[in-house]
């Protein structure tokens, strides 16, 4: 046994199979479950339906999901994003519906400058949202929890607790959930656009990069002199301005807004979204593309519910196990084997 | 009748293998009792594999392995400890929360009504524990928490844990050793080599490390793994150190002695503290590093030396005192504000700090200097990959898949590339390294070490807190010797050309 010289083997295992390896690794980290789990899921839940219901989805079928899942993709997105960073927004279903009521107030009387304005103010709202998590060192949870309960209070302080139609102007929002592109409601392509805006952020940027270093490993990253606190509050500013579109989808569907009217219960079916998209809500883990079909997916289930014939009853339930089950199968729990 | 008794453990033809890569290919080796055999080889090379074998992490895919003759089927950890083998891992497993005592009493099993039901007997847990510290030779209070002993007397309560084997097993127990000493100082590797050697009148001994010389110190004989094969099997007094190295890294050392710079006196230095105190770590510490000029921090645990590092990179705040770059004195100084003067820093906690490990090599790489790879807000995929490839290339990393996630290279491959991170850094003015080789094995040592003699060649002043007192003399220009967070000595080395290890140890302790 002494001196037993083995084959001369460094760089064997790489070198052998060469190029044709890494090809086919490529090829399957690409099609990988996780990178598509959210479209199948998605694809699955409208094949049983129109199995079971093929009447469901002839007509209007496809403009009623899609415009019903644009408020919830907006918020999601931007719950996305700041759960990117290892954080989480729970104000910002408030924010969009704050957002929401002051737009249908300002829209008569400024038109499209309302709408920008409010948009700005919304974002400013996110980034104080994200400036105190940041600089203040306030567990995001706890902060957006507390401003959830503020900008509620604010929604029915600036409304009177009254549903607020837009007098006039009103065609410049409602026409964004009327106008058709495809058969789909302008609402929802705006949710697609933004969502393949912020997917070549984190993909192709610097600040994208940073903010995925943050959500993997935040101490990593400051010893990196990633520039996390302006990069927080940038999360959480998209997070506020894309409430804000949220906000214009839901008066563009209702022409009014209230605050306990559409767009009201958007927190957990956003968040809902997010997960169903593959978003790790650990942080680090976010393709906004996947987010459209989480959003489609929360928006479909409670309509597929109604087409099985499952009783009103027991929808919440059925939804509730659904969500469960799609998050137990898209989410990324791979622990590679370590080679060594 | 005297039948020899079976050999402590013999693998026979094991093969582990992960998906198509092989671990450890066909590997046999025997152990008798009482004998302490040294396993080294560079990171990757399957050690870590088959310690994960022997503490039943790991199940081999081909060939057997038998303990005290009896052949072993593990299932999990615990199997591994019923039949005999205590592990003691590398990175301290000890819980710092509970009493020696009760990390002691961790793998025991429940061998009674009571203990089953999860009911603790402290008398007797405390008892125990007494017993296995007194067999591997060290009196310590059963009752003392984990987390107010030193790093040796951690070390030792590890070893006990795996030493105070189910007595119903019978047979010798094999006890692994995975790197002990790596972070531990020099006058505690002492205490622990000692001891190991005392190990060997009841236990056999799987010892791995870096470190060569401490190997052919303690072991009676060697294993070298290369790729997942032993290819090297001799007793400790019939092989070098450099014949170790030639058979682990497949090539000749080259370490050579850095001609000292005799850096001129009048220029301004790359960065320099002046009486910095932060109350309870350092006082009054002043220290230049001018450009091409290495400077070597040396201090024990406690020192000061890490804590002071941290604060010239603006990783912490520092009570009093001043610092200043390329004769700026700073003020409201920041990680951010240090990288932009043209600072890096290389922390002891790489996998904590120095690294994103669920991030892709290549964008490791590009994090903080991305330099060609932006292009505006635009970070060009193309230009990284190319970007990384050619640090790959001039860095010899493997695998030498550049998009693999980080957290799956090994050691010394991924401080590799924490190195490529800040040498892509057009303006490196400043080099903070902190243990830069701690844990790397002698291949992936030499090639970090020759990028930090680089940086400093390129006119990149460099602060270096070393792993041993040798590096520090074979590297430094000047080396800054500090105990309880005083400087207690500095050394020219361009002037004190004699001067020794024992010369500074002194200053040290």
């Amino acid at each position: 046994m002494n001196d037993t010289v083995g084959p001369p083997v460094s760089g064997m295992i790489t070198t052998g199979l060469g190029t044709q390896v890494s090809a086919v690794e490529r090829l399957r980290r690409l099609a990988n479950w996780q990178a598509l789990g959210p479209f199948l899921v998605f694809a699955a839940t409208v094949l049983t339906v129109s199995l079971v219901n093929p009447a469901f989805l002839g007509g209007t079928g496809i403009a009623i999901v899609t415009g019903a899942a644009a408020p919830i993709l907006l918020v999601a997105l931007g719950q996305a994003m700041v759960l990117h960073i290892g954080s989480i927004d729970l104000s910002n279903a408030s924010i969009s519906l704050l957002g929401a009521i002051l737009m249908a107030l300002a829209l008569p009387a400024f038109g499209v400058g309302g709408l920008i304005a409010v948009l700005i103010a919304v974002t400013v709202f996110g980034a104080l949202n994200g400036a105190i998590v940041a600089y203040g060192q306030v567990p995001s949870f706890a902060l957006t929890l507390g401003m959830l309960g503020i900008y509620d209070a604010a929604a029915l302080v600036t409304s009177g607790s009254e549903t607020i139609y837009v007098t006039k102007n009103r065609e410049l929002v409602t026409a964004l959930y009327h106008d058709r592109l495809a058969g789909v409601p302008l609402t929802f392509w705006i949710g697609v656009v933004i969502a393949i805006v912020y997917w070549a952020l984190l993909r192709f940027t610097g600040v994208g990069q940073g903010m995925t270093a943050i959500g993997k490993n935040e101490s990593g990253a400051i010893f990196a002199a990633v520039r996390t606190g302006w990069l927080k509050v940038l999360a959480f500013a998209i997070s506020g301005f894309t409430a804000g579109l949220a906000g214009i989808s839901i008066i563009a569907q209702a022409g009014s807004a209230s605050a306990s009217g559409l767009g009201s219960d958007l927190l957990l079916p956003g968040i809902a979204a997010a997960l169903i998209g593959g978003t790790a809500i650990s942080g680090g883990l976010t393709n906004p593309l996947n987010v459209v079909f989480g959003a489609l997916t929360v928006a479909f289930v409670p309509i597929a519910v109604q087409a099985i014939g499952i009783s009103a009853q027991a929808q919440s339930l059925v939804y509730g196990f659904f969500i469960i089950v799609v998050v137990v199968l898209t989410t990324n729990r791979t622990r590679d084997a370590i080679i060594k | 009748m005297t039948t020899a008794p079976p050999p402590v453990l013999r693998m026979t033809d094991v093969t582990c293998t992960f998906g198509s890569v092989s671990a450890v290919k066909s590997v046999s080796l025997e152990i008798k009792q009482g004998e302490v055999v040294g396993l080294v080889g560079e990171n990757g090379a399957g050690k870590s594999t088959i310690i994960k074998l022997l503490a039943g992490i790991l199940a081999p895919n081909e060939g057997r392995i038998e303990i005290n003759g009896v052949p072993c089927n593990f299932r999990g950890p615990k199997d591994a400890f019923k039949a005999g083998v205590g592990v003691v891992h590398q990175e301290q497993s000890l819980f710092t929360n509970l009493t020696v005592a009760e990390n002691i009493d961790q793998h025991r099993s429940a061998d009674d009504i009571l203990s089953r039901l999860g009911l603790q007997r402290w008398a007797r847990v405390n008892r125990d524990a007494v017993a296995a510290l007194e067999k591997v030779g060290v009196k310590l209070d059963p009752k003392t928490h984990v987390r107010d002993l030193s790093f040796v007397d951690r070390q030792m309560v590890e070893i006990a844990r795996a030493v105070c084997i189910d007595p119903t097993a019978g047979g010798t127990p094999l006890v692994v050793l995975d790197e002990p000493t790596a972070i531990l100082e020099r006058e505690e590797t002492a205490v622990l080599e000692r001891e190991i050697r005392n190990l060997r009148k009841f236990a056999s001994v799987i010892f791995v490390s870096h470190r060569l010389d401490e190997v052919l110190r303690i072991c009676d004989r060697v294993v070298v793994m290369r790729s997942g094969h032993f290819i090297l099997d001799k007793p400790s007094k019939d092989v070098t150190k450099e014949e170790l190295f030639a058979a682990m890294a497949g090539r000749v050392s080259e370490a050579t002695l850095r001609s000292h710079t005799r850096s001129p006196k009048n220029a301004v230095p790359a960065i320099e503290v002046r009486n910095l105190t932060r109350s309870g770590h350092y006082r009054d510490v002043s220290l230049a590093a001018r450009p091409g000029q290495l400077v070597a921090l040396v201090g024990s645990n406690g020192s000061g030396c890490g804590s002071l590092m941290r604060a010239m990179f603006g990783a912490e705040t520092y009570d009093g005192g001043e610092i200043e770059v390329l004769g700026q004195r700073v003020s409201g100084w920041s990680i951010a504000r240090a990288v932009n003067a043209g600072l890096a820093y290389v922390p002891a906690e790489r996998k904590v700090e120095g690294m994103i490990g669920g991030f892709s090599a290549e964008r490791n790489i590009a994090l903080v200097h991305p330099g060609e790879v932006a292009v505006g807000l635009y970070h060009s995929p193309s230009r990284r990959l190319r970007m990384a490839q050619s640090w790959f290339d001039r860095l010899d990393v493997h695998p030498t898949d550049v998009s693999r996630s980080l957290s799956h290279f090994s050691g010394g491959n991924q401080q590799k590339v924490v190195l490529a991170k800040w040498l892509n850094s057009k303006d490196l003015k400043v080099f903070l390294l902190d243990h830069p080789l701690r844990g790397l094995d002698v291949g992936a040592a030499q090639t970090v070490d020759a990028q930090i003699r680089q940086a400093c060649d390129r006119g990149a002043a460099v602060v270096l807190l070393p792993d041993t007192i040798e590096e520090a003399l074979e590297m430094a220009d000047e080396i800054i010797v500090m105990r309880d967070g005083e400087v207690t000595a500095r050394h020219d080395l361009g002037v004190d050309a004699g001067l020794s290890v024992q010369d500074i140890l002194e200053k040290m302790v």
